[in-house]
């Protein structure tokens, strides 16, 4: 049974880096024209949505903790790197670390809450955080900028290199690459089974000798981080933030990323994400007469993922690998 | 602490009420090294609540229970956490088998490796030297055990699905992987017919042999608990009936009425 591993299962690094590398000759096409203009900022944001929907891919699939509070440490996040950066003029880098830390902060004091409440109560709570934040992203009109929302530019690196919306682009891509790298080394490891022990038996993961405490805190964490590098991010890419983008809508997307992608699939995420927010405005968009419904088509299409593929659509490939196979054979059989 | 020479763990007046309940009642028992030690006791008797005071998953209202852990230190198991209790070299099956359905074998069996892992999660996240190499380290050793079970050949295959015999035997070999002084297994022929009973009772004795520790089996099939015990405790409505060996115990007129009902 023991079948010889491809290089890809034994360094999926390789594979995430080659994935980023398909990604980085976006902007080229567009350039050549092969592409529109405009699906450049669709897919950058896209793969800035991917990254906080795998951090809560980490605390729903493997940890088998709910939260609806994703858009609200995103949009924490996004105003901390504006503010930071255009008032109070500090480098780049500086605001990013802040602008991480203080949500994951919040968000590991939410991992606390954890411990008391579960399941529905717990999606509730973390619902209540995320609203709390939105609210004080309306009325802080002194950092927030209150409605009228508030601006940011593309980052400068290291003081030097000033990027623009395509080198950003690239940076979105970097960024997301490590962290699917990250992802996939820790969630294939010991903390990936600790967690996976925790979803699925507290009692078993106990006697095992796993710290629920320790290991519901790390998985909160971690979804914070994410979800704040990815309001970073965003901030940076689309330069502008609106208390009304960090909806209860936007964290039910996330929802519908991960388990449209796959929970627990890296690459399912990724594809989850270009479902909810690529597929609406690149491709159902150019069918003639349903210009306008291309967010009605798009909820049919979910419903139909979800029907046929209930372990995510990550798992279309083995599908595609089947009828290839028998296509091949088919043909072989015809010569 | 002298009497604990040649003890692993010894129980002495446990006690826990559960409202006005006394689930167990001034409970006094003790397991020798490399001791299968059976407990047995009709439905309701508190064989459970026993088990889950000394895993400490339960704290106990009164009573001593002493561990003589790695490196022959005794300690007090109540003072100690739930997740603290492995450490000690104590490990527990559980009743329904707790696996992770979603792994593969081998890392479910990798899990009792849990808290060998000396490497933090950042070095995992980078997958450092270090990490890797223990992480290559305990993954051989998991192999190992998956052979002595003779299971190694599905060790890529997930654990749903597979039938209930394997299942039992990967938690065995999850258990393994904590390298134990003492392994309490939660009625382990619950599900198996007799045909895997015995097979059952000839992996327990050989565990006890090769890995060297002892055994607490807490157990519902008589069978079973006859054939591989060296002593066995018997209790009904929390408190001792008789401790002694498996002869002794099938004579003892207070079982016998326990079990049977008195006329």
């Amino acid at each position: 049974m023991t079948k010889k591993k491809n290089i890809f299962q034994k360094h999926p690094a390789i594979g995430f880096i080659l994935f980023g590398l398909l990604l980085a000759l976006i902007p080229t096409l567009a350039e050549m024209g092969i592409m529109k203009n405009g699906y450049v900022t669709t897919i950058g944001g896209t793969l800035i949505y991917a990254i906080a929907a795998l951090g809560l891919n980490i605390l729903l699939g493997w940890s088998g903790l709910i939260s609806l509070g994703t858009a609200g440490f995103m949009g924490l996040a996004a105003y901390m790197s504006a503010y930071l950066t255009v008032d109070l003029n500090l480098p780049f880098e500086v605001s990013f670390f802040l602008a991480v830390l203080i949500p994951t902060l919040i968000g590991i004091l939410v991992g606390l809450v954890s411990l008391k409440i579960e399941g529905l109560y717990l999606a509730i709570a973390t619902l209540a955080v995320a609203e709390v934040l939105r609210k004080t992203f309306e009325e802080l009109g002194k950092y927030t900028g209150g409605f009228s929302g508030k601006s940011a530019d593309y980052p400068t690196l290291l003081g030097l290199f000033e990027l623009d919306r395509t080198t950003m682009f690239y940076f979105i891509i970097f960024v997301l690459v490590i962290i699917m790298i990250l992802t996939s080394n820790m969630m294939n490891g010991r903390l990936g089974r600790a967690l996976n022990a925790m979803r699925g038996s507290e009692a078993a993961a106990q006697a095992m000798g796993v710290n629920l405490l320790t290991h519901r805190l790390i998985a909160f964490a971690l979804a914070t981080i994410f979800a704040s590098v990815a309001g970073v991010l965003y901030v940076h890419f689309v330069k502008f933030s609106y208390p009304s983008t960090w909806s209860l809508a936007m964290s039910l997307n996330f929802l519908a990323i991960i388990i449209i992608g796959g929970l627990r699939s890296i690459y399912g995420t990724v594809l989850g994400a270009f479902i909810v927010y690529a597929v609406p405005d690149m491709f159902l968009k150019q069918i003639p007469f349903f210009e306008d419904l291309s967010y009605v088509l798009n909820g049919v299409l979910i419903i139909l993922v979800i029907i046929f593929y209930p372990n995510g659509l990550i798992s279309i490939g083995y599908d595609i690998r089947k009828l290839f196979r028998k296509l091949t054979k088919g043909g072989a059989k015809n010569e | 602490m002298s009497k604990m020479e040649n003890h692993v763990l010894t129980v002495d007046g446990l006690s826990i009420a559960f409202g006005g309940l006394k689930a167990v009642d001034d409970l006094s028992f003790d397991i020798k090294d490399k001791e299968i030690y059976g407990l047995i006791g009709p439905n309701g008797a508190g064989k459970t609540t026993v088990f889950n005071c000394i895993t400490q998953f339960y704290k106990p209202d009164k009573g001593d229970l002493r561990f003589k852990g790695h490196g022959d230190q005794i300690v007090d198991l109540t003072t100690k956490p739930v997740h603290d209790i492995i450490r000690q070299g104590l490990v527990r099956t559980f009743q329904n088998v707790e696996l992770i359905r979603e792994l593969s074998i081998i890392d479910n069996v990798l899990i009792g490796g849990h808290i060998d892992f000396e490497a933090n999660t950042l070095s995992q996240a980078l997958k450092l030297p270090k990490a890797r190499k223990e992480e290559k380290k305990y993954r051989e050793e998991a192999e190992k055990i998956l052979e002595d079970l003779g299971i190694l050949d599905r060790k890529d295959m997930l654990v749903g699905g597979q039938p209930y015999g394997i299942l039992k035997k990967v938690e065995f070999a999850r258990t393994l992987m904590t390298r134990p002084k003492l392994i309490i297994l939660d009625e382990p022929a619950a599900g198996l017919n007799d045909s895997e009973t015995i097979d059952l009772a000839r992996l327990i004795k050989r565990i006890r042999d090769q890995y060297d520790c002892s055994i607490l089996l807490v157990e519902h099939d008589m069978r079973l608990v006859m054939d591989v015990c060296d002593r066995i405790c018997a209790i009904n409505f929390g408190k001792l009936l008789a401790i002694g060996t498996p002869k002794e115990i099938q004579a003892n007129k207070a079982v016998q009425a326990a079990y049977l009902g008195v006329e």
